[in-house]
């Protein structure tokens, strides 16, 4: 992906040159790289345009960043058993991610980050002590939070973590920012996780989902007019002891790995949000993963 | 504890759920964004548009009008408006058609024996004066700034010249933001002061034609309120309500018309100047719904209006428009029905039988009962991506305007099968450019 570089502004964006006619508006939100692409134009609009998306980008960052000390999720931690009214926007994820955990009979659980404190995907083989899992698991549970919108109880030693949604729904939420303002073609990408409004002049766009195992090798070129596509993958994160692979998916109601999830699944679908929760409840199917996709009748791409 | 009780329904519930997630907040969104759009666009907006207007045998018009307008990051904003008219062809002067020839002098006439310029009308054609031309240049301005993040006060003042008409005016509003943004309450005043210096001087209301009483120049005043409510229904319904009210005093005549006097037997007598009361008060409502779905608009209007002078008008307007190719393109059709009751002066004619004349009088068909139709359709391409500015537009209008008098009196005797109410029709064209 060579071309022209505007070297990295104050603004913290990079405008580049693609193949096909494109520029790309790259920058750095929620640990990993982004990009509005756009049909070549202007690069001082593209540079404008970039910059909503960034700024939403790194809005939503944050605001539920696990990392920092001034989000609305440190706050709420801060106020672990007390009972707290949330502002509209995190209302509607509680909401959003409730539904999620009903239908999922419990596999989607943004409560589920306390189990990460027993689990470290190193590569090691240093699995966890069961019991250690056990002690954890009356953290875990989106059910034993008391929350009536907009009012929430987050009983002690529990955590919330919006990592699950939070890049998707930043893209929507992007995307949704762009639409209104441009009808030409754009196409939003923070790490793998997209949305085309249309296709770009030069035809289709034309999207390399990386083999998680291999350092930043497109293995699978996808082809999208519009529309989301969101990937989770198993990535480089796993154990490996007796033989048995451990991947960094976890299930919530048991605290252990998911077995024979696959490598990565991508999913389409008509928002990033909804394409993103389909390929995670894909992965937490384990080897059910394809069957779950095939039932769901959605367009999929696994690799195992 | 497996995920597939039937085909697609975990698809379906996250559909319906990531639909409630994302459209919610999106009016939260929508916000910001206008908020970083308002910060960085500090460049001045340019709307243009040339229009050509023609009434069907009557007056031709072009009309260029250029907007400039420049947003402030803070809510401030800044509007200029420049228009130049330029009216040609003919205008009806208010007398009815007749059997005989009518010889009528050019409004600057001191006598009609004197006039250097006078026009004659054949039998049975509707009176007009084929020397009508008038050039208009009007310039405006407004500014609005914010009070407080939720309170916005604009003035703004308006300029208008002409060879024989003078008009400043001045408005002041003020707006609050109620209930999360989704309520916007407003409240204006406005002052208009005009002047009229009529070519050859201004008629005496009421005085007789061939006697060319004038005088000198005349003034007019006006003052407005409105009271507006917007309100966001949802996210895809704008409603909003205005209640207005002016009060206009001082000389309302319009100085070049007359109306005939007629005999018992439709014969004319004579013309006098029209002559009507020196104060007009009008209240109006005005309804408009505008809905916005994602490939279509629509915008339904509905206003009432009513004066002391007689006068009731309905106006309902729709216009959907609808989005072609993305959003790069519009097409945009209007229709507009009016109706208005007449003046309670307006006659078309005086009748001489009646000895003394009516307190008030005018036979200017403006003042009549009709209806009227306009067929419109505009279409509009988005040019953003050619110009690299958002906004971007060039669009195009036609329109079609048929007036139809009702309530028509009878002509008396001698003007029986006579068209004395020839209604109207006009057409416009407009081309329009923004950058």
């Amino acid at each position: 992906m060579g071309g022209t570089k505007d070297g990295t502004a104050s603004d913290g964006l990079v405008v580049e040159e693609r193949g096909g006619d494109l520029l790309a508006v790259c920058f750095t939100a929620m640990a990993g790289p982004c990009e509005l692409l756009l049909p070549a134009s202007d690069r001082a609009d593209a540079r404008e345009l970039g910059g909503l998306v960034a700024r939403e980008a790194w809005r939503v960052e944050q605001k539920y960043s696990r990392y920092r000390s001034d989000s609305v999720l440190a706050w709420l931690h801060s106020h672990r058993g007390g009972n707290v009214v949330v502002d509209e926007e995190t209302a509607l994820l509680l909401d959003f991610a409730r539904t999620c955990f009903m239908m999922s009979d419990g596999l989607f659980d943004i409560t589920s980050g306390v189990l990460r404190g027993a689990w470290t995907f190193d590569g090691s083989d240093r699995i966890p002590a069961p019991a250690v899992i056990e002690g954890l698991l009356p953290l875990v549970g989106f059910d034993k939070l008391e929350w009536q919108s907009p009012r929430l109880m987050l009983p002690a030693g529990m955590e919330l973590d919006f990592g699950g949604l939070g890049k998707e729904y930043a893209v929507d939420r992007a995307y949704d920012i762009l639409a209104d303002c441009r009808s030409a073609a754009f196409l939003i990408n923070f790490g793998g996780d997209l949305r085309a409004n249309r296709p770009p002049p030069c035809g289709v766009w034309q999207v390399g989902v990386e083999r998680p195992d291999s350092d930043r090798e497109a293995v699978l070129l996808l082809e999208l007019e519009h529309g989301a596509l969101a990937t989770s993958g198993d990535s480089r994160r796993f154990l490996l002891k007796d033989g048995i692979r451990y991947g960094h998916v976890l299930n919530p109601r048991t605290g252990w790995p998911v077995v024979g999830a696959p490598r990565s699944v991508t999913v389409a679908a008509s928002s990033c949000t909804e394409a993103g929760l389909l390929s995670t409840l894909a992965m937490l199917q384990g080897s059910g993963a394809q069957a779950f996709l095939a039932e769901e009748g959605v367009r999929h791409w696994v690799l195992l | 504890m497996q995920l597939k009780p039937e085909t697609g329904t975990v698809r379906r519930r996250l559909i319906a759920a990531s639909c409630t997630l994302l459209t919610a907040s999106s009016a939260r969104a929508q916000e910001i964004a206008k908020l970083l759009a308002d910060i960085e666009k500090t460049d001045w907006h340019l709307d243009s548009a040339l229009a050509y207007y023609h009434e069907d045998g009557r007056i031709m018009a072009v009309e260029p009008v250029v907007n400039l307008s420049r947003d402030y990051g803070d809510g401030g904003r800044i509007g200029l408006n420049f228009t130049f008219d330029a009216l040609s062809g003919s205008s009806p002067n208010g007398a009815l058609p007749s059997r005989a020839p009518q010889t009528f002098a050019s409004p600057s006439a001191k006598s009609l024996s004197t006039a250097r310029h006078t026009y004659t009308t054949g039998p049975g054609q509707l009176p007009v004066d084929p020397n009508y031309s008038d050039a208009r240049v009007a310039v405006g301005g407004e500014w609005q700034l914010p009070l407080t993040r939720l309170t916005r006060t604009s003035v703004g003042g308006k300029f208008s010249y002409e060879d024989d008409f003078l008009s400043a005016s001045v408005d002041a509003s003020i707006e609050h933001d109620f209930n999360q943004k989704n309520t916007t309450v407003s409240v204006g005043v406005s002052d208009e002061n005009d002047q009229l210096h009529p070519i050859g001087g201004t008629p005496v209301p009421g005085s007789d034609y061939l006697l060319f009483e004038k005088t000198g120049h005349k003034s007019k005043n006006g003052v407005g309120t409105l009271l507006g409510v917007t309100q966001v229904m949802n996210r895809h319904w704008l409603a909003e309500l205005n209640l207005s009210a002016d009060r206009f005093t001082g000389y309302l005549n319009d100085p070049y018309k007359i109306i005939s006097v007629l005999d018992g037997s439709g014969g004319m007598t004579g013309y006098l100047y029209e002559n009507r009361p020196d104060a007009r008060t009008r209240r109006s409502v005005y309804l408009d719904n505008r809905v916005g779905w994602n490939r279509a608009s629509a915008a339904l209007s509905l206003r009432y209006m009513t004066d002391d002078w007689g006068v009731r008008s309905k106006t309902a307007q729709l216009r959907v428009r609808l989005w072609l190719d993305g959003k790069n393109q519009y097409v945009e059709p209007t229709l507009r029905w009016y109706r208005q009751t007449a003046a309670d002066f307006y006659t078309p004619w005086i009748s001489s039988l009646a000895g003394q004349g009516p307190a008030y009088a005018s036979s200017d068909s403006r003042l009549g009962a009709f209806r009227a139709l306009t067929y419109g359709v505009k279409y509009g391409m988005k040019l953003d991506e050619r110009t690299g500015r958002t906004g971007s537009e060039f669009s195009i209008r036609a329109e079609y305007y048929r007036q139809t008098v009702e309530n028509a009196v009878a002509a008396p005797g001698a003007l029986q099968g006579l068209d004395l109410y020839p209604g109207l029709q006009a057409f416009l064209i407009q081309v329009g450019f923004s950058y």
